[in-house]
């Protein structure tokens, strides 16, 4: 493309003009969450974009604290959402990775489990509503229901084949002579495996794990089916921040949505140069 | 059919200077090679001819029409590029009647020109094949005939047989002077091997550095290098240097070669032209302009014995620094270990500056 | 000598059954959940759809053969209208959301493909959407579409008076404003694997073309395009898919309201599992989806295998 002013020009008013359309529904949630309850809506008056007398109360507020301008008070904090979000998602990162990743070995070394692609692919092609009836029976049954553990489980089940496309493609990208170096020297393929093969993968392990943290944490439906009570995620928490007295708790909402937000936002950032490779299955390596 | 002239011309990228000062005119019809290690500006040289980069400074004509202003989809340049850049999710045909189609030819012309070319370049029976599987040779045509088909102006090619193993790109090299001389079109072509330039090439531009060092026919640059660089890049193996002193007896003016003996007479004309006072010169010859005579006034002791068929190279003095000589079968060869003695006839003797690297030249 | 050469055979042969039988336990735990959460639930789905079953039947479900009804559920799911028109919604939002998507992501790929100043910073910030847990990204727009919500006030600044749509009541409006969501939150993801296709798009033969006299257009067109088929597929296909299960910010945005009139087939599935409690006739339409996006997937599977095949 020839650079031209005039395309210059277009290039940064069209660039400037969708970043605007992608930051404002954000920043309208940053802003929602320092702001007191006459700011929430325009209800009142006017509509104050940004916080006229920014608080933290939102915050105060979501993490059990009784506020002077919220009459009412929460049935429960939500620091114990948070925390079900916290072990669930890194519980089932855990699963997905350690199943994932030695497929992927096994694959990618041994040829074993050629069926594994395929039908990995097909499980992420279903949507889980489809298989949630009988995974509601069984996790009744093994009285799974409700924990952060079952939520874990199903969650390391629903991500792994995130894990095992790109852990397979990292290990197909590795070069084998290292290896083969040294199990000429004598190691066993296994701690080959563990003792040069992982070690050697730390940064596509760290990436993989994070893009699957990332999946799991932004989880709705199956914590929406999976959980009732006392293990119910961020997502499924904020539902109940609401009172009959005050209609939609506006501030408490954008606070908590800020919380739960910020580590996949900072984290896909982080895992940038491999979210193409993720995304596609490993189809495209940038 | 295009003279092209380069006029001071040069390139920086951020503070490096990837070509200065560059003066070349290139004739009619000629074939120019543009010949340096990797990073000697050659590319850089070929894509400001092409428009695909602006010049930092100087400039570009083309029949004395300044290209400065004109880009590169309307300078009439046929382009090959390394790996030959063939649109290979399309035909034969189709690749052929790009440039004809782009340019918006009305569709008989377009046919009759592809089978033209197609003719031309024993293209015609795979016209419909996919060009993806086709083999390189095939490639090298296409690629040729693709640009050839919009008549261009001139022809620029960019390492064409770098890609192309060893063994084939002999035949290559005798395919592509051949359709050099089919076409009659000014060609430049841009190479790191020495012999591609001399084998193709009507003249040498020999480049380092992002300067341009000599420009000459093949059998000039390789018999009167410039310098110590185009002395010692061209030829296979290269010109031997040796760092000698000027010594004066009465009588005549050796260069004194320590170890390895001494030679002379040196001519008055390059003891003329010598500005050092120290009296230090480098002397070179050329592999195969040696004779081994028992009498020679140079002897140095073989390392290795390198046997090439018809003639042996023989690796004489420091195995880290070798002098290189090429010897006939025909008469007895001396064994690693052993003293080579051998005499230069005195044309063959070159002598260059050694802080400027520029030759010394005994006429002129 | 023989014995020598004899000895090292055994060894090999022992080390490579010692590695397939390595190759088969690292590959058994992926192999288990597989089995685990597709075979097992599978049958049980199969096995339940034929019956009437609930919940609140108060029998367990492997007694579900006293309420069998054969394929009663299917016959039913066949004459649901609000099934089909779930069915009907969840095409029309993937029909207006995916091409959407992919030509504003294609559009910004194409400006962002060569080097600017500020390119990475503004890179980065155009995938933030796409990270944003999509529940949040539900709440967030269910505030922004409020009558009192600030999508409301922008306009109000255009048109010059007070604007008080309630978009998310209005069936119509309900249904833009879960496909203008759905739009900011995966056009990053085109835009990403858009770029990263025309980036490999290689550059010489794009110089090439040029030479040749090609415009932008041309280039673009007979050059770009072609060579980033493969990769447009996929993009396509994995916007496909995830749209097809569309659910988290339209459930929380409007609940598949007002009325019907946002229900997409997740949503209508959910409704009738934990309001209607009908799970016999839930595990029917479940496993009729699965039934049709495996022959889809197969087909499709098999069709660009032997497109690829031909070129």
């Amino acid at each position: 493309m020839q650079r031209t002013l005039l395309f210059e020009t277009f290039r940064f008013s069209i660039i400037f003009l969708i970043i605007a359309l992608t930051l404002v529904p954000t920043l309208w949630m940053v802003s929602m969450a320092f702001k007191p309850i006459q700011e929430w809506s325009a209800s009142g008056g006017d509509l104050t974009w940004w916080p006229k007398n920014p608080t933290l109360d939102n915050f105060r507020f979501i993490f059990g604290e009784s506020s002077s301008e919220l009459i009412v008070a929460l049935e429960r904090g939500a620091g114990r959402p948070i925390l079900a979000s916290l072990l669930s998602a890194t519980f089932g990162t855990l699963i997905a990775m350690v199943a994932g990743t030695t497929a992927a070995y096994g694959l990618s070394r041994f040829n074993s489990g050629r069926n594994l692609p395929l039908a990995l692919i097909q499980l992420r092609l279903f949507p889980p509503m489809a298989v949630m009836i009988p995974v509601m029976i069984m996790w009744a049954f093994l009285g799974l229901t409700d924990t952060w553990w079952g939520l874990a489980l199903i969650y390391g089940i629903v991500t792994l084949p995130f894990a095992f496309w790109l852990m397979k493609t990292f290990f197909d990208d590795m070069p084998r002579e290292i290896e083969d170096a040294a199990l000429v020297e004598g190691c066993s393929r296994f701690r080959v495996f563990l003792k040069i093969t992982l070690p050697m993968m730390r940064p596509a392990l760290a990436s993989s794990a994070l893009f699957v943290f990332i999946l799991n944490w932004s989880d709705y439906l199956i914590a929406l089916l999976l959980t009732t009570r006392d293990w119910v995620t961020i997502p499924v928490y904020m539902a109940s921040l609401s009172s009959s007295m005050t209609g939609q708790l506006y501030g408490a909402k954008a606070a908590l949505g800020l919380i739960a937000a910020i580590p996949p936002v900072v984290m896909g950032i982080a895992i940038q140069k491999h979210l193409v490779r993720g995304l596609t299955f490993g189809a495209l390596k940038e | 059919m295009t003279q092209i002239t380069l006029e001071n011309l040069g390139k920086n990228f951020g503070s490096f200077t990837a070509l200065a000062g560059m003066n070349l005119t290139i004739a009619d019809g000629e074939f120019v090679a543009l010949l340096g290690p990797s990073g000697c500006g050659k590319s850089t040289t070929m894509n400001m001819v092409a428009g695909m980069l602006q010049p930092s400074t100087g400039s570009i004509s083309f029949d004395g029409r300044d290209m400065g202003n004109v880009p590169m989809a309307r300078r009439g340049v046929g382009f090959v590029f390394q790996n030959y850049a063939i649109f290979t999710h399309m035909t034969v045909r189709e690749n052929l009647a790009y440039g004809p189609k782009a340019q918006g030819m009305g569709s008989a012309e377009v046919t009759k020109r592809v089978e033209e070319i197609a003719s031309l370049l024993q293209l015609g029976s795979m016209l419909d094949r996919r060009s993806g599987g086709l083999s390189v040779n095939i490639l090298q045509r296409l690629a040729i005939g693709r640009s050839a088909i919009v008549e261009p102006a001139i022809f620029l090619l960019d390492e064409p047989l770098s890609n192309v193993d060893a063994a084939f790109r002999a035949v290559m090299r005798t395919e592509l002077k051949q359709l050099q001389r089919q076409f009659k079109q000014t060609m430049v072509y841009v190479t790191h091997d020495q012999l591609e330039a001399m084998t193709m090439a009507d003249r040498i531009a020999v480049m380092d550095h992002g300067k341009l060092l000599q420009v000459g026919t093949p059998l000039e640059v390789y018999n009167n290098p410039a310098d110590t660089f185009v002395a010692r890049f061209i030829g296979s193996p290269g010109m031997n240097l040796i760092d000698g002193e000027i010594s004066k007896s009465d009588k005549t003016t050796m260069v004194d070669l320590k170890q390895f003996g001494s030679f002379g007479p040196v001519p008055d004309a390059v003891l003329g032209k010598l500005k050092s006072s120290d009296g230090k010169v480098i002397f070179g010859f050329r592999p195969e302009m040696v004779e081994l005579d028992s009498n020679g006034s140079l002897k140095m002791p073989v390392n290795f014995v390198e046997r090439i068929g018809a003639r042996t190279l023989l690796h004489l003095g420091d195995p880290d620094d070798s002098i290189k000589i090429t010897v006939s079968n025909h008469e007895p060869v001396p064994k690693q270990g052993e003293v080579a003695q051998f005499t230069i006839p005195p044309q063959a003797a070159r002598y260059f500056d050694p802080q400027t690297g520029n030759v010394l030249r005994g006429e002129a | 000598m023989t014995t020598h050469t004899s000895t090292i055979e055994t060894v090999d042969k022992k080390a490579g059954g010692r590695e397939a039988n390595l190759g088969l336990w690292l590959t058994l735990p992926t192999q288990l959940l597989v089995v685990f959460i597709a075979v097992f639930p599978i049958l049980m789905q199969l096995y339940i759809s034929l019956t009437d079953w609930s919940p609140l039947d108060g029998i367990q479900w492997w007694r579900a053969w006293e309420l069998w009804n054969t394929f009663a559920n299917y016959t039913d799911l066949a004459a649901d209208s609000q099934f089909w028109g779930a069915v009907g919604r969840t095409f029309l939002i993937m029909a207006i959301c995916v091409p959407v998507e992919f030509l504003l992501g294609l559009g910004l790929a194409i400006l962002f493909v060569d080097n600017f100043p500020g390119r990475k910073i503004l890179y980065s910030v155009l995938l933030v959407p796409m990270m944003v847990v999509p529940a949040v990204a539900g709440y967030m727009f269910y505030m922004l579409f409020q009558s009192g919500g600030p999508v409301n006030d922008l306009l109000s600044i255009f048109v010059g008076y007070p604007v008080r749509i309630a978009w998310l009541s209005d069936p119509t409006l309900a249904l833009f404003a879960i496909i203008v969501a759905d739009i900011w939150q995966w056009t990053p993801l085109m835009f990403l694997v858009l770029l990263a296709g025309l980036v490999g798009v290689p550059e010489d033969q794009q110089q090439a073309a040029t030479l040749l006299g090609a415009s932008w257009t041309r280039r673009f067109f007979t050059i770009v395009l072609p060579r980033m088929k493969a990769i447009i597929i996929i993009a396509l296909a994995i916007r496909v898919i995830e749209n097809f299960k569309i659910f988290d910010t339209l459930f929380i945005m409007t609940n598949g309201g007002p009325g019907v009139a946002t229900e997409t087939i997740s949503v209508y599935i959910y409704k009738i599992t934990q309001q209607d409690l009908i799970w016999g006739y839930v595990a029917a339409i479940a496993l009729a989806i699965l039934i049709v996006l495996s022959l889809v997937s197969v087909f499709a599977i098999k069709l660009i295998a032997s497109k690829e095949q031909a070129s």
